[in-house]
């Protein structure tokens, strides 16, 4: 609807015609500001890390160690159990003292290798390459268990090998999610790194345009960018939107293609991968160093230490929350960012590839989450700010109803859980959790 | 047991409740209310806050009686009662906004489920309700005390008198310029209507208080633009068209928009959530709905004002304006073999 345009919305509408964004969305407080200004630091590592086999989406690694074995930085761990898995690498040197299968921090129960740490850090990592080709650098992605770092942990080596041809990669810096500022520092203090993962991914896709896209509240990381952009990688300013960068909210924003309904971004000719992804790509290649670290942000104002730090794999978040120095107003713990992160039961799962941030928040700050539910209004704010443009209301009674049918003819499926709908209803309904059961029902009943 | 709080994500969320929407909307008819006080004394005052208190009883005793959760503290009670005083001429006797506030809370909204469930407009059938059983009380109007001869005294005397005193000095009973709206469109004085110095129920007659709170709203984002714009622009058309026919296109124009309770109508209640359709298109649906019915009734019924059947009747096809018009999300791909 095009030519309904709110007269209000005039400012905005120009943004939509002028700028790079998609339509719909929320504008969350950022709360970047406890940490942007920080540079990243290495934080110091326990003496025992607790390094999870399943660390992406998909079949989780096959163990290869055993209890006793001595292993250094990089040393292989875990072998990945199929296509759609990853590797998984020592984050320490020391010795394999346990194999346990505990919880992760989105409550999956997968084995966990302890290690001993001996304070050493003795390396064995892969062996760089020189001017690689595509199936070389794709080889090494998987070698390395590099995984897509913003937070959704896919494998990026098949990420890198589409079905169908594509002539665009696009980056994503956007980091829409309030508090975290990770990849911020990143585009600042390896920018150059960043662009050579960048043209490796490139020569990888065999494409000849990139696009780095980044929300337009980081002009410091902008210009960082922009200083090495050419004609061939972009960066692009994107308007600072919630969710600016979801996955197919970014293509949109930046080529103005559309993914359809149940297809791959692949499928229009566009893959999207993580900024930290390129950065690790870099690393993999011409250093060699496979995926068992990352930068990571905490966060809150629950902790006395915020910052970003580099974070090798398998750090409990309880060593992060001593070193941070959670204080006893933490009410809410997460593993990610406030919008689409985990909250946690206790301090028991250790990092991992994908945790860019462990946020450590008071009462105050999640209250506007945990207000009461009350029933809803049928305001449609939910329909008129979901960025798929769904209608969760509808798909919230129809779920309750037990009518999937009723849920995938609102096409509960589409949902990609950003939670704009929740984050402003009113009546603080769980849209977000209502979505889930709805794409639950629709499976089990087989619709 | 846990000593962090575990939710499902989003875990942060905006200001924005049931309850302060509520008293956005009450903050928004404010200057209608100041209006009513202005142009018909402090019984028009005393009609609201007891149709206000019974709104917001009936409430609290039906979830009492009935053992649910309290839900008065939502506003939204209060806001049934204000816009059913509103709705009201201030001639009626002090009993009618009460049972006419407490019909509309317990029989149109609380026995269909409360908030969010009714599927009529509360104070839209609460006013019919109160226009079928008191069908002359409800239709009398007296005139609006303007500044009478500039006597200041005087004025002031008129405003505090209650009911009856009300009915003395101003004595005169009058119609709202709707009644003569088929006849004699030309003769209505513009500016009075636009101001509020006409008579009619108690927030409707001025358009420009009511514009004031409306705006509010739409800046507030409490309520769609669309619907009192469609709404609105629907009976101007209407009236345009009807006024080329009888050979004066424009007289008809701005009595339509300024006589009756289309503001009243097209602000604060075409645009009450539990009974408007969800999407952009639907309310546009819905809102050309209500001006083509007002305008229908307006000029050929029986009645002289159509507003709120026009709006009741909407009510009553919003389901199915939902129904038939459900967005297409992000993305959308016709299934295959269907037509696009």
């Amino acid at each position: 609807m095009h030519v309904c345009v709110n007269i209000l919305d005039i400012k905005r509408y120009w943004e939509f015609l002028l700028k790079f964004t998609f339509r719909r969305g929320i504008h969350p407080a950022g709360n970047k500001n406890i940490t942007q200004a920080l540079p990243l630091t290495d934080f110091p590592t326990p003496s025992v890390v607790s390094i999870p086999l399943s660390q992406h989406i998909g079949a989780p690694a096959v163990s290869v160690v055993a209890v006793g074995d001595a292993v250094k930085v990089g040393t292989l761990i875990g072998k990945a159990g199929g296509f759609v898995s990853a590797n998984v690498y020592s984050s320490v040197s020391g010795k394999v003292t346990d194999i346990v299968t505990t919880r992760t921090a989105i409550g999956a129960r997968v084995p966990h290798v302890v290690i001993e740490n001996d304070g050493l850090y003795e390396e064995s990592f892969l062996p760089p390459l020189v001017s690689p080709d595509a199936s070389a650098i794709k080889a090494r992605v998987a070698d390395a268990g590099i995984v897509g770092m913003g937070g959704a942990t896919f494998p990026t080596h098949v990420k890198l090998s589409p079905k169908t041809p594509v002539d665009v990669l696009i980056i994503n810096a956007a980091e829409c999610e309030p508090y975290i500022t990770c990849d911020y520092r990143l585009c600042l203090e390896k920018t150059a790194e960043i662009f050579k993962g960048v043209e490796y991914m490139m020569t990888a896709l065999g494409v000849s345009e990139a696009y780095i896209g980044i929300e337009d509240n980081k002009p410091e990381a902008i210009k960082a960018l922009s200083d090495l952009a050419d004609e061939r990688i972009k960066v692009v300013p994107l308007v600072t939107k919630y969710p600016q960068g979801a996955e197919k909210q970014l293509i949109y924003s930046i080529t103005g293609r559309v993914v359809p309904e149940g297809v791959l971004p692949s499928d229009v000719g566009a893959v999207v991968d993580n900024v930290h992804t390129a950065f690790a790509i870099y690393e993999a290649v011409e250093l060699g160093k496979p995926s068992f670290m990352r930068a990571m942000t905490v966060s809150g104002k629950a902790c006395t230490r915020p910052g970003n730090y580099w974070v090798r794999n398998g750090v409990g978040y309880k060593d992060v929350a001593d070193y941070c120095g959670e204080t006893q107003e933490a009410k809410k713990v997460i593993s990610g960012g406030p919008m689409m992160g985990f909250a946690q039961t206790d301090l028991a799962p250790s990092t991992g590839k994908g945790t860019s941030s462990l946020l450590f928040l008071t009462e105050e700050e999640v209250a506007s989450g945990d207000k009461p539910i009350s029933a809803c209004i049928n305001c449609a704010s939910c329909a008129s700010h979901c960025p798929m443009r769904l209608m969760p209301m509808f798909i919230e009674r129809a779920v309750d109803a037990e009518d999937a049918a009723l849920a995938k003819k609102y096409h509960a499926l589409s949902c990609l859980e950003c939670g704009c709908c929740a984050y402003v209803c009113p009546a603080r309904r769980p849209l977000v959790t209502a979505m889930r059961r709805a794409k639950k029902l629709i499976k089990e009943k087989g619709v | 047991m846990s000593k962090y709080v575990v939710s499902s994500s989003p875990h942060i969320g905006n200001d924005r409740t049931v309850a302060t929407i509520m008293l956005d909307v009450l903050i928004a008819l404010m200057p209608a209310v100041l209006g009513s006080v202005y142009f018909f004394g402090f019984y028009a005052l005393f009609i609201e806050i007891l149709a206000v208190g019974s709104a917001v009883g009936a409430e609290a005793l039906f979830n009492v009686i009935t053992k649910r959760e309290q839900t008065i503290g939502d506003c939204s009670a209060a806001v049934t009662g204000l816009l059913l005083a509103l709705n009201l001429p201030v001639s009626v006797p002090f009993y009618v906004p009460i049972i006419g506030s407490a019909f509309a809370i317990i029989f149109v909204k609380m026995l269909f489920g409360g908030i969010g469930k009714n599927f009529a407009n509360p104070a839209i059938a609460g006013r019919i309700f109160l226009l079928l059983a008191w069908a002359s009380a409800m239709t009398s109007f007296v005139k609006p005390i303007t500044w009478i001869n500039g006597d200041a005294f005087v004025y002031f005397r008129c405003i505090l008198r209650g009911r009856e005193g009300l009915l003395d000095v101003a004595a005169l009973s009058t119609a709202t310029p709707l009644a003569s709206l088929r006849t004699d469109p030309a003769g209505l004085g513009v500016f009075d209507m636009f101001f509020g110095a006409i008579g009619g129920s108690l927030g409707e007659t001025s358009a420009l208080l009511l514009l004031i709170g409306g705006v509010y709203l739409i800046v507030r984002r409490v309520i769609d633009w669309r619907v009192p714009v469609t709404f609105i622009g629907t009976v101007a058309l209407f009236a345009l068209i009807y006024g080329a026919a009888k050979g004066h296109a424009l007289d008809y124009i701005l009595p339509s928009l300024f006589g009756g309770g289309l503001f009243l109508g097209a602000f604060f209640m075409a645009t009450d959530y539990s009974t408007t359709p969800n999407t952009k298109l639907g309310l546009v649906v819905f809102a050309l709905g209500c001006g083509i019915i007002t305008s229908l009734i307006r000029f050929f019924g029986s009645y002289p004002e159509g507003v709120s059947f026009a709006i009741l009747l909407m009510n009553i096809v919003t389901p199915y304006i939902d129904k038939a018009f459900i967005p297409r999300p992000f993305g959308y791909r016709p299934k295959k073999g269907a037509k696009a």
